[in-house]
């Protein structure tokens, strides 16, 4: 049934203006997938700071919550900004990433990752500046965040290369 | 030896006949390499956009540069082993390459920039309003912008 819904959304998708606005010029899916990278870049740099500061590796210099404030809200922008790429890019090719799992397994992968490191922030704000973000549990949590975000790249980079599901449109 | 012979000769060494055998190899090394790339580029961007003054202007620039440093380096190294072996997979095709051998290019500017921020610009950094770093910011910005361009037209354009 959710392949149903998935197929019909994927063919209204592929009959809509967008979708041959971005596969109408060979330069448009490159263009892309290059704001994607820049905006990986972003995520990534920022979630990497984020999650070794609290586990105690990098910025030692900074606070928790300093680095939370220079960081959560490029990350947040730029997350934005990858999933507005990432659906013009489905729309340029609908039936290539919504009928693998792995896409589906990417997506959950952001979910998580982005609520661990989310939660950082809620934790410093319950403890106050010092306490909560150097116990054990929380770098336990860091370096969990900052490992679903690595998986969330190869699980990206993975799309290519797996199978669709049986039965999905070619 | 032109790299042209390199790629012939390499592509004949049992490293590329292995990493064109195996299915997972390719896919795992595209995996590092953005990985990599990525933390490369995001850092020096951010080192970039602090010496142009516009992000981050209450820290001092000398301070996070020598915080952020050590990552871009160990995801240089990541990035540049990840990026031979991409290219020892299949390395006729990327020697012929126009956007391949622009990047190549663009990353020795990059390299010499770099040099260059280091000799003479990096003095001047605690300097207000100095010009020298504003430079070397924006061109190394512009390069590394152009680099992940290039990059992924590679691999349109095989």
């Amino acid at each position: 049934m959710i392949t149903t819904t998935l197929v019909h959304f994927s063919q209204w998708l592929g009959a809509s203006w967008l979708s041959s606005a971005v596969a109408g010029h060979f330069w448009v899916v490159p263009a892309l997938q290059t704001v994607h990278i820049l905006s990986v870049a972003v995520v990534l740099l920022g979630v990497l700071l984020i999650n070794l500061r609290v586990v105690g590796l990098v910025e030692r210099g900074q606070t928790v919550q300093a680095v939370l404030d220079r960081f959560l809200r490029p990350v947040g922008i730029a997350i934005l900004v990858l999933a507005v790429t990432g659906l013009l890019l489905i729309a340029g090719e609908p039936t290539r990433a919504i009928f693998r799992t792995i896409f589906w397994v990417k997506l959950a992968l952001i979910l998580t990752a982005g609520l661990l490191t989310w939660s950082h922030r809620q934790a410093l704000a319950v403890s106050g500046s010092q306490g909560v973000a150097t116990t054990t549990l929380r770098k336990g949590i860091a370096l969990l965040a900052l490992l679903l975000w690595l998986a969330v790249i190869v699980a990206g980079r993975w799309i290519a290369y797996v199978d669709a599901w049986p039965g999905a449109p070619a | 030896m032109s790299l042209q012979d390199f790629a012939i000769w390499l592509s004949e060494s049992r490293l590329s006949i292995a990493l064109t055998d195996s299915e997972l190899a390719f896919p795992a090394l595209e995996s590092l390499h953005v990985i990599a790339l990525t933390l490369v580029v995001g850092s020096i961007a951010l080192v970039d956009l602090r010496l142009l003054g516009l992000v981050w202007r209450r820290r001092e620039a000398g301070d996070l540069i020598g915080s952020i440093l050590p990552i871009t380096w160990i995801a240089f190294a990541f990035a540049l082993l990840t990026g031979l072996l991409l290219f020892a997979a299949n390395p006729i095709s990327y020697s012929a390459n126009f956007y391949f051998l622009a990047k190549l290019g663009l990353l020795l500017l990059a390299g010499i920039n770099m040099v260059g921020f280091h000799l003479f610009a990096h003095r001047h950094l605690a300097t207000p309003g100095a010009l020298a770093p504003k430079l070397s910011g924006a061109a190394s910005l512009t390069l590394w912008l152009t680099i992940v361009t290039f990059g992924r037209w590679i691999g349109f354009t095989l």
